[in-house]
């Protein structure tokens, strides 16, 4: 459930980025999550849906990307993705790694539509 | 249009929570994070630590939900302590710290202890500025919670693991629990205790005077030697 007080955050940060460019809607926000990041995609795209109601962002699509966990190696720089319960580097064995990735939750970008052309102009929708 | 963004979602709660850091540096003293779930014997734990660490001054921070149960236990010690009800958050964070701080003088203090909501997911995602994140776990948990909650198992610099007592009682595979540790987390101090017995209890003390001590000389920043690793 705390899902919501980090919805809170992500809709803030896509409004004051809205606002910041003039647009009148949000067409999307995309959010990176890790995997370890104890945050739920299902969660947050709910909270959103009800948070966002009356705002800009009312209609927005949240597109959340999962980022896997990633150990670096310390012995030999591996970058791995841990398996099955299996932290240890798959090259050297090694049990002393560093999480590089899978703790962050970040807005990576939001998509908005200007009031005059209506429409959203993604370079992928032209 | 798309824009490109790039901003935390907790910013606030990290700008927070380095703030307290420096300003838990700054009055030298130990800040230990324990979390945990409910019944591990958190409170037990920190119930134990005032009875055996008389000659460091300890506060207590405790975080539940609802009530002033726990508080109430501790302030029977004599030690300043508050209670934070989140009323229905799942975890503490630094803004809630920050806040208790008002009624605690960590300048008076060698250690500083705070009892996160019991939950093993959430408190491990929000920074309260301490200089170490423990937790504590105990055997009727089972021995598999390394691998179910690794999130919060590899971020720890300690682990406690608690009612050590019950060990001929239950199927607990001690020695596959250190493994999962040693591998996810081998950095991490495991000290295996009870709370009832006092049994193994005074590893944890000494962990926590080489803390406190490191502390004091060197500043409690997660970047100085009171890590607490040993």
């Amino acid at each position: 459930m705390h899902e919501i007080t980090a919805t809170q955050n992500i809709l803030s940060i896509a409004l004051s980025e809205a606002r910041r460019v003039g647009a009148a809607r949000i067409a999307r926000v995309s959010v990176k999550v890790g995997e370890w990041s104890t945050f739920e995609p299902d969660c947050i795209r709910f909270y959103f849906r009800v948070l966002a109601r009356g705002t800009p962002a009312e209609d927005a699509e949240v597109a959340v990307e999962v980022a896997p966990v990633k150990y670096a190696c310390e012995g030999c720089g591996l970058e791995y993705t841990p398996v099955e319960g299996r932290f240890c580097c798959p090259r050297c064995s090694g049990a002393r790694g560093t999480v590089v990735s899978g703790r962050e939750i970040y807005v990576e970008s939001i998509e908005v539509q200007h009031a005059d052309t209506g429409d959203s102009e993604s370079p992928g929708r032209k | 249009m798309q824009i490109p963004v790039i901003q935390k979602v907790l910013a606030a709660n990290d700008l927070i929570s380095e703030e307290l850091r420096a300003q838990f540096e700054k009055a030298g003293l130990l800040v230990v994070n324990l979390m945990g779930s409910p019944g591990a014997g958190k409170t037990s734990l920190v119930e134990r630590t005032l009875e055996h660490l008389r000659k460091l001054k300890i506060g207590v921070i405790e975080g539940d939900v609802a009530t002033s149960l726990d508080a109430d236990r501790i302030a029977r010690f004599g030690v300043p302590v508050v209670q934070i009800n989140t009323g229905g958050a799942c975890h503490l964070d630094a803004a809630m710290v920050r806040k208790a701080l008002g009624s605690l003088d960590v300048s008076e203090l060698d250690i500083l202890l705070i009892e996160n909501v019991g939950n093993l997911i959430c408190p491990a995602q929000f920074d309260l500025g301490e200089a170490c994140k423990a937790v504590v776990c105990s055997l009727p948990e089972g021995d598999d919670k390394v691998l179910k909650y690794p999130a919060i198992f590899s971020l720890v610099s300690a682990v406690v693991l608690n009612k050590l007592d019950l060990l001929d009682r239950l199927n607990f595979n001690l020695p596959d629990f250190r493994r999962h540790m040693a591998e996810l987390n081998p950095d991490a101090a495991l000290m295996e205790l009870s709370c009832l017995t006092g049994e193994g209890f005074d590893r944890w003390i000494e962990w926590l005077e080489l803390g406190a001590r490191n502390a004091r000389e060197f500043g409690g920043g997660s970047q100085s030697p009171a890590r607490c690793r040993e």
